[in-house]
């Protein structure tokens, strides 16, 4: 059941911690499928997926949110997410498989990065809530 | 209070165009039929030193003279900031007194619709395309031929030429 003031989120794993976005910006986990590249300057986009005849580009956020000794990736979460006022869709690839939960945001201390939106408690597990359009201005991975 | 409406993203442009299809250090563009003039092996290009000049714009690394007119000719490899690649045609744009430097051209296919590039992009790339064309589920950027050498570099590349020549017809 979920408490008054709790929102869903998708908790995604990227190696061995756990993150999450909200629910409701999330349309799909999907297999992975052939990412497609050409040249760009942009940090985390790793290429591109066409998805039902659209164009979704691939953030590889694990690159900032957990560092290179991330293992491989095995799903892409396709997100919903708002740049320059538009939505567009964003492929984030993860390590496993995805949870939907509930919980109240614990808003930010502010000792965390910007692209941190609150936290998640979880039992003895501390999610972190992820801004996808703050994540991907990103520009140099940790 | 008037909730503030999202901007959907723009649909395809439903637009057929003819695109000559070209290899750079091993990935696929697309280029305008109508940007260019002609196609042409290596053969009558002067490398360009011009005192300054050839490393402001270190892409650019031939001229070209045909019918009176000189062609800077761009290395595409060093403009999408690739390494260096085994370059062998020379595309000739039109309108404009630009060549591009590039590995192969392979066919002309044409497209009907053009993907905007995604909002995620947001470097070089944002001048270097016009969009994405999906060909059978592949995706090939669609280049714009004006960012080959911009406003402000042919007009350096003018006035350089000007000094070291007196008149120049570009």
């Amino acid at each position: 059941m979920i408490a008054e003031g709790d929102k869903s989120y998708v908790l995604f794993p990227l190696g061995g911690k756990r993150f999450a976005l909200p629910a409701e910006t999330v349309t799909e986990l999907a297999r992975p499928d052939s990412v497609q590249t050409f040249p760009h300057r942009t940090p985390l986009l790793t290429g591109v997926l066409v998805r039902r005849g659209r164009i979704v580009p691939v953030c590889d956020v694990a690159q900032v949110l957990v560092g290179p000794a991330a293992p491989p990736r095995k799903f892409y979460l396709i997100a919903n997410c708002n740049l320059e006022s538009r939505q567009e869709l964003t492929a984030v690839p993860v390590t496993g498989e995805c949870e939907l939960a509930s919980g109240a945001l614990v808003p930010r201390t502010g000792q965390e990065p910007p692209y941190i939106r609150g936290l998640l408690m979880m039992g003895d597990e501390i999610v972190e809530i992820v801004a996808l359009e703050k994540l991907i201005a990103v520009e140099e991975p940790v | 209070m008037k909730s503030l409406k999202q901007k959907r993203p723009q649909p395809p442009q439903p637009a057929r165009e003819d695109m000559i299809v070209f290899a750079v250090g091993g990935f696929k563009f697309a280029i305008a039929a109508g940007a260019v003039k002609e196609i042409r092996g290596m053969e009558d290009l002067h490398a360009f030193t011009l005192g300054g000049i050839s490393g402001q714009i270190a892409k650019l690394k031939y001229t070209l003279e045909r019918g009176g007119t000189t062609y800077f000719v761009v290395d595409a490899a060093r403009h999408f900031q690739l390494p260096a690649s085994h370059a062998s045609r020379v595309m000739v744009l039109r309108n404009a007194p630009t060549g591009v430097l590039v590995d192969s051209t392979d066919r002309i296919m044409e497209i009907s619709s053009l993907h905007a590039l995604p909002r995620a992009f947001t470097h070089e790339e944002r001048g270097w395309y016009r969009g994405l064309a999906v060909v059978n589920g592949t995706v090939v950027p669609v280049v714009n031929h004006n960012a080959f050498l911009n406003r402000a570099e042919l007009e350096i590349l003018r006035s350089g030429l000007e000094r070291v020549r007196g008149v120049v017809t570009v």
